[in-house]
């Protein structure tokens, strides 16, 4: 699990969250700390595929918010995700 | 560090700096930079310089505009990114002699004391023995538990902030995540002398010691129910938290919910 973008999709389904909030949530919940260009290189890409959206903010520290695609998005890699998990360790513990 | 980053950023095209400039600057402000920064910055710009699909809005701002300052400065970078690689690759590491005094072995970890049946040895026991909901707020894990007494670890807007105090820099961090690292856990008894009825709630901010012990910093709510989270809070330990590979002080904030309907039936939800 190593897809920034997914990393990212993760840290906002709980809510909408700033470059170095996003950044600290995923060192705290997945044990990787993306570099600044990783980060907004992915929040580029989410940005333009429309899972992700800038929302209106008086600060510097722009918060991004998850939208209805995103979120779509998101589900469908997380269980595709599950289903490699499950097969592997299926196999595993037939090895 | 931080001129060579900021230096760093600015090789972004004009596009992307307009768009995202800002909000970069304000995300490295934030950041301890180190080298590894500098090269992943290098790295993403020309991955966006590469990428671009419209090569003319990344190139034609530098094109048009093609004088001898800006050749100087394309140069320069261009000079100073090749130093860089070569001081990196080139230096060769000096053996280092450090006579110290040996240090002695850490004593043995006494095991947690278990006095209280309500006492879990760890995370997974806990979670295995408690029945546990999901509520209807976003993904907050709300463990009602035997006796009316409750926990919900909120969602904090102010995750990874730091606050420093001193030479101690402590960081926010969500109750969720402080779970993976849990090993000792007591929960508050249900002050039954009170003639409160239904729920009560405090709220507790605490702070994780570098060795793990936990510190009430401020609570909120009626007496005696603040008392009550505050000393089995205070009786929770964690195994030492790291960030970046260095031991470092966390504060939290949890929900201690008394609920005097499942108090008095002896009843869990």
């Amino acid at each position: 699990m190593q897809d920034p973008t997914i990393l990212i999709l993760a840290s906002l389904a709980d809510g909408d969250k700033h470059g170095y909030a996003i950044m600290e949530d995923i060192q705290v919940f997945a044990g990787i700390r993306l570099g600044p260009g990783t980060l907004y290189g992915a929040i580029c890409r989410l940005e333009g595929c429309g899972w992700i959206r800038a929302v209106k903010s008086e600060s510097r520290r722009q918060p991004y918010r998850i939208t209805a695609e995103g979120s779509k998005h998101l589900k469908e890699q997380l269980a595709l995700l599950g289903q490699v998990v499950r097969t592997g360790n299926r196999r595993m513990r037939e090895a | 560090m931080r001129p060579l980053i900021r230096w760093a950023a600015r090789l972004y095209p004009p596009r992307w700096r307009n768009r995202y400039g800002a909000e970069f600057d304000a995300l490295l402000d934030d950041i301890s930079p180190s080298l590894g920064d500098v090269f992943n910055i290098i790295g993403d710009v020309l991955r966006v310089r590469a990428t671009a699909s419209d090569a003319s809005l990344v190139w034609a701002p530098v094109s048009q505009t093609m004088r001898l300052p800006v050749i100087i400065s394309l140069t320069s970078h261009a000079l100073m990114v090749t130093l860089i690689l070569w001081a990196a690759f080139s230096v060769t590491p000096m053996p280092l002699q450090v006579s110290v005094a040996p240090i002695p072995p850490p004593a043995p970890e006494a095991p947690p004391v278990v006095t209280d049946a309500r006492v879990f040895p760890d995370a997974l026991t806990l979670y295995s023995s408690l029945p546990l909901t999901t509520s209807a707020q976003g993904d907050a894990i709300r463990l009602y538990v035997a006796d009316g007494v409750g926990i919900n670890f909120l969602p904090l807007p102010d995750i990874g902030a730091r606050y420093r105090q001193g030479d101690i820099e402590r960081r926010v961090w969500p109750g969720r995540a402080l779970e993976a690292f849990i090993v000792r856990r007591v929960l508050p008894e249900y002050p039954h002398g009170t003639n409160t009825r239904g729920t009560a709630s405090v709220f507790v901010e605490y702070r994780v010691s570098r060795g793990g012990s936990v510190k009430v910093l401020r609570t909120s709510g009626p007496m005696p129910f603040t008392s009550a989270a505050q000393s089995a809070i205070e009786q929770w330990a964690y195994r030492p938290l790291q960030y970046e590979g260095r031991p470092c002080e966390v504060v939290s904030r949890v929900e201690v919910r008394f609920d005097s309907e499942f108090a008095q039936s002896g009843m869990s939800q």
